[in-house]
């Protein structure tokens, strides 16, 4: 796992899976937090039903500065993995490389097209576009 | 379960959740305002409606079963021995049904449970 670090001998793909790979982790750790914090609305654990003294003590909780900082970066983390997702699903599927052809020099992949280059930047600069707007709307 | 049918169901489980996240986050703020969407009588309305209490179920389990069988690839990538394989493939199943239990009794109760 300490290879995903690893600066030497990497592109921008690799580093692309890097963060694929630790923002599915922060993803996950995330839904499994809010699973907890929405069951607050039936009263936790041992509720029975909706309940709106066990749902406002949750939000006293989750609705502070640092709730709302921990939600833009979600949000920042959710719309990259998404978007990468979907640009490695492409590539899986072949509809974003060219046919692979013979190596000639300077020897690089003349099947990976600019699209699959370009999707990375716009996972990357769509995660920061989406965390601002969130932060806007939760911070400002 | 073959590896090539999980790495299948994990690249259907991503479209579907990039869908499900994506209204979810729309109605949290975007199309909802903010403060409207955590309040008490606006949620309790989210899961009494057939509709939105269904996609939020199959947002839950889509979700989960995405999330924990990309664990599960990560940590069987990361050792590679058929006891750690096994260990993890049960212990990632028993995690993703309890934490999709957990997170069904919450959508069953918020729909049909006595409002306190």
């Amino acid at each position: 796992m300490a290879g995903w670090f690893d600066p030497r001998r990497t592109n921008i793909e690799r580093w692309a899976y890097t963060f694929q790979r630790v923002t599915g982790l922060a993803v996950l750790a995330y839904v499994v937090a809010h699973i907890g914090d929405t069951s607050f609305f039936v009263g936790g654990p041992f509720g029975e039903g909706p309940s709106r003294a066990s749902w406002a003590a949750g939000l006293s909780v989750t609705e502070s500065l640092l709730g709302h900082l921990v939600l833009v970066m979600v949000v920042l983390v959710v719309v990259y993995h998404g978007i990468n997702g979907v640009r490695l699903i492409l590539s899986e599927y072949g509809v974003i490389f060219d046919k692979p052809s013979r190596p000639d020099y300077p020897y690089r992949a003349k099947s990976l097209r600019a699209v699959q280059r370009h999707l990375i930047w716009v996972a990357i600069v769509g995660a920061i576009l989406a965390a601002l707007y969130s932060g806007g709307l939760l911070l400002g | 379960m073959r590896e090539s049918t999980l790495m299948q169901m994990q690249y259907v489980t991503a479209v579907l959740a990039v869908l499900l996240v994506g209204v979810h986050l729309l109605m949290q703020g975007v199309l909802v305002p903010y403060g409207e969407a955590v309040s008490f009588q606006r949620v309790l309305s989210v899961y009494r409606d057939a509709v939105d209490g269904a996609l939020l179920e199959i947002l839950l389990v889509v979700v989960l079963a995405h999330g924990f069988n990309g664990l599960r690839t990560i940590l069987i990538e990361w050792r590679q021995t058929p006891s750690w394989t096994r260990g993890v493939n049960w212990a990632v199943l028993v995690a993703a049904l309890a934490t999709m239990a957990y997170g069904t009794r919450t959508v069953i109760l918020a729909a049909t449970g006595q409002v306190s």
